[in-house]
């Protein structure tokens, strides 16, 4: 079993952001869970299609926000959603031309770094600066595991002062 | 009414062809007829306030004070009142060629039915403020027109006297009369202008400035012609005489010598039936109407690019009513959705890569599905072999490719060019099912739905969201906008992509990576490439 | 950056259209009248009479009636059709009957004619009936007139001011 595990310091205090981050991370394990050594399978590319719907509408009701609240930085966020959106895309292709066989967890911790990097400070420094967070706190993914003996990613979070 | 409209529509295409070539599509007065038609309104207005200083009522001081300006201000209130007069001409022009335009491409049906009705009562404004303002000159041509006016309204049985006894002679006729008309001169076109702000109401991104070198270049033009021609007055009016040759404007004067040699009866059975007849165009068959969009909130989480995206303003926010923990969510309203699938375009979820079972979009038209076009894809690639294979995605009113008679090309149609999600081209490409792509529309400036072709170029140049990813190799690419007038065009452009697309070395796209090493979004780049 | 040819093409199109627009914006010129003819217009609003007598009410009917309504008369609200008459040189040009306008007929009958005759003396006969006679004329008016071309000559009506007036 593969596992992005939900934790409450995650709450950005957005239900609409909460509840898509849940769906992501639940998308994601779905893909971790159902990877095999074997060659491409049609599930594996659904729910990779799937990932990719609905991170784009995650990204889009984001920047949505954003542009609501004049956010300051929210053109190298916005950049960065791109550049993740053309990398989500990168793997589903390795991974259609096979690039992960026999390379599950290069794969699982492909798609963990993807997720995790944009999440733990762009994300972070958005919900914090938009006083959605519950708590002021800088939170900062400072690495991401992959304990193999568990099979589990463990996100471990920093966090920094104000 | 295809028989008109046919022949109409060819008629456009074919001279905003060579206004493409003379112009460029950009400054094509063809494509900014409507927003021409607003710019000489405010020359008109400028001008007009500049004149109104000088403009005595009275008689004989309203002839006097505008031949005081004529000739002795020539160098000023003159060129005013020319440039009043060649830009009023002017926006009779653009508003006849703008009607009969939206006419000939069909532009009035369904929702747009709003644009056009509110656009036909411009018709009476516009030719009443003219009227008016060559009444207030009161030289033999205002006299002309003020008792031929006054005899044609005489005729509908709502007046007591008639009002052409005003006119019978000077001793029943008050200076005080051009009070009454300087102020309906200006209460007419202050009338105008708020029709014009409510005719664009049902439009979203309305284009009411020409580019600014086709402005520069139309007020040139109107001072040149303003310095070479000046507009001057007849003799003074005089009640005891009847004006004989006149120098007339057509553009606004041609009703009069209709109503002299057919009857006021005529007229008003022309201009009355007339106006209720362009009323109704919208609904005169053969109607065709299209089920609107429909969102499925399951698959909406309120992101509003449907509503940004729409040209007609059918799509809205508003607060949610399922439950989710969304904020918002988009509502159409039918009444104003003119079934374009613009908004499917615009919607993340609307993505091909998705689980087929599943594959709704949070907006979609009901009788063209994303699942639909998906599958249409699927099943265009079928016959396709080697390695020149196209698949062309095109819209119901530009170019039809699938017509050219080219090889290996399949033809996927849509409402609008703007109903391709980027995302399409992505997965015709990485999944193979062809070796090249086309996005075909109509031309520059013509879109049926007003901006669809222009959202796509944004898309495609990533300038506009949702945009087209990286990886999707522009060599396999090729976007050409064409009217149905643009066939060899279009097959020539087809071509040469389609013989360029032979010489492309076998596509590594499917394992091209563009990923950072480690998941660092700081910028820095490597690339990896497939092992 | 244009190329000359565009400049040159969108010049040309510019002075085409100016062309156009200085042209048609008074030409060709349209002759609304024989500048050698004159015109005589006729043209008045006058009510004729009630087309009955008035009548006076009875003591019994003035007190049948509230307080405030007793009018000492009964006068009929229709009026007579007008009978308008003109002649021009000894010819009967213009004769008709003018109903009274009004859904009960009681406002003012109207005339107004354009009549374009030629240049030079004449002589204008002109007669109005009002009154509830079945005959004849109540009112005529004879009037010599020298018309240069290009003259409006109109005549009107107005009790007021002694009937027939031409100016």
């Amino acid at each position: 079993m593969v596992v992005i595990a939900w934790k409450d310091e995650f709450c950005t205090g957005n239900p609409a952001v909460d509840h898509e981050h849940q769906q992501l991370i639940h998308g994601i394990n779905s893909v971790c869970e159902g990877i095999h050594d074997g060659p491409p399978d049609d599930e594996t590319r659904d729910r990779l299609g799937d990932l990719l719907a609905h991170i784009t509408a995650h990204f889009a009701l984001e920047e949505a926000v954003m542009r609501e609240q004049l956010y300051d930085e929210y053109q190298p966020h916005k950049d960065d959603h791109e550049v993740l959106l053309d990398h989500i895309r990168d793997i589903m292709c390795a991974y259609e031309a096979g690039v992960f066989a026999g390379r599950r967890e290069d794969f699982i911790k492909r798609l963990g770094d993807w997720f995790g990097g944009h999440f733990g400070t762009l994300d972070a420094r958005l919900h914090r600066v938009l006083g959605q967070a519950p708590d002021p706190v800088a939170m900062k993914i400072s690495k991401i595991d992959l304990d193999q003996g568990k099979n589990e990613i463990n996100v471990l979070l920093t966090t920094h002062g104000k | 009414m295809e028989f008109l409209k046919r022949p109409m529509k060819f008629a456009f295409l074919w001279l905003e062809g060579w206004f493409d070539r003379f112009f460029g599509p950009k400054w094509n007065p063809f494509y900014c007829l409507g927003a021409l038609g607003y710019y000489y309104f405010w020359i008109v207005a400028a001008s007009g306030i500049y004149i109104f200083i000088f403009f005595d009522t009275g008689i004989p001081q309203a002839f006097t004070s505008t031949e005081y300006m004529t000739h002795d201000q020539w160098y000023l209130a003159g060129i005013m009142r020319s440039l009043h007069r060649y830009a009023s001409d002017a926006m009779v022009v653009m508003v006849l060629m703008h009607l009969c335009r939206e006419f000939a491409f069909d532009r009035y049906r369904g929702g747009r039915w709003f644009s056009w009705v509110t656009g036909v009562s411009t018709l009476w404004l516009v030719f009443s403020a003219g009227v008016t303002g060559y009444w207030l000159v009161w030289d033999k041509l205002a006299q002309y027109i003020a008792i031929a006016s006054t005899e044609w309204l005489d005729w509908l049985p709502i007046f007591g006297e008639p009002i052409a006894r005003n006119f019978l002679a000077s001793s029943h006729f008050d200076g005080r009369f051009f009070t009454l008309l300087v102020f309906m001169h200006i209460a007419i076109p202050l009338f105008l202008l708020f029709i014009m702000w409510f005719h664009l109401q049902r439009i979203s991104y309305a284009k009411v400035n020409p580019a600014r070198g086709l402005a520069v270049g139309t007020l040139a033009m109107l001072f040149v012609l303003s310095l070479v021609k000046p507009a001057i007055s007849h003799e003074m009016a005089n009640l005891a005489e009847v004006p004989g040759v006149l120098n007339m404007d057509w553009f606004y004067l041609w009703a009069y010598p209709m109503i002299e040699h057919l009857g006021p009866g005529f007229m008003w059975a022309f201009a009355g039936g007339g106006t209720l007849l362009l009323i109704l165009v919208p609904w005169l068959p053969p109607k065709k109407r299209r089920p609107a969009a429909v969102v499925d909130l399951k698959n909406c989480n309120g992101c509003t690019r449907c509503v940004t995206d729409c040209p007609f303003r059918a799509v809205n926010m508003q607060p949610r009513t399922d439950g989710a923990p969304f904020r918002e969510e988009a509502v159409v309203d039918p009444s104003m959705c003119v079934s374009c699938g613009i908004c499917v375009g615009a919607c993340p979820t609307a993505m091909p890569f998705r689980r087929a079972s599943d594959l709704v979009a949070g907006i979609e038209l009901p009788d063209l599905s994303v699942a639909h076009i998906r599958a249409q894809a699927h099943e265009a690639a079928v016959p396709l072999n080697g390695k020149d294979r196209i698949i062309a995605f095109g819209c119901d009113h530009g170019c039809d490719a699938a017509k050219l008679g080219i090889n290996n090309l399949a033809f996927v149609p849509l409402r609008c060019a703007g109903m391709l999600l980027p995302s399409f081209i992505d997965y015709v490409l990485s999944k193979n099912l062809a070796d090249g792509v086309v996005v075909s529309g109509c031309r520059e400036g013509e879109c049926h739905h007003r901006i669809g072709n222009v959202w796509v170029d944004g898309r495609l140049a990533r300038e506009r969201d949702p945009q087209l990813r990286r990886r999707v190799p522009v060599e396999r690419l090729l976007k050409n906008w064409a009217a149905p007038t643009d066939r060899r065009q279009l097959f020539t452009e087809i071509s040469a992509f389609q013989a360029r697309l032979r010489d492309l070395p076998e596509d590594d796209a499917a394992t091209r990576l563009t990923l950072v090493n480690g998941g660092k979004t700081d910028g820095t780049e490597t690339s990896e490439t497939a092992a | 950056m244009m190329k000359p040819a565009q400049i040159i093409a969108q010049a040309t199109v510019y002075a085409l259209f100016a062309l156009g627009i200085g042209v048609l914006s008074t030409r060709p010129s349209y002759t609304h009248f024989d500048p050698a003819r004159a015109l005589i217009k006729v043209s008045f609003a006058h009510g004729g009479e009630p087309v009955t007598a008035c009548r006076k009410r009875s003591r019994a009917e003035l007190k049948a009636l509230a307080a405030n309504m007793r009018k000492a008369s009964i006068c009929p609200r229709q009026r007579v059709a007008l009978r308008f008459e003109l002649s021009l040189d000894n010819t009967v040009i213009l004769s008709e009957t003018l109903p009274p306008t009004g859904w009960r007929g009681d406002g003012s009958s109207k005339i107004y004619r354009r009549i374009p005759t030629t240049a030079g003396r004449h002589t204008i006969v002109a007669k109005l009936r009002d009154s509830r006679r079945d005959q004849g004329f109540d009112h005529v008016s004879r009037h010599t007139i020298t018309l240069v071309p290009g003259q409006s000559l109109s005549i009107d009506f107005k009790p007021a001011h002694g009937g027939f007036i031409y100016e």
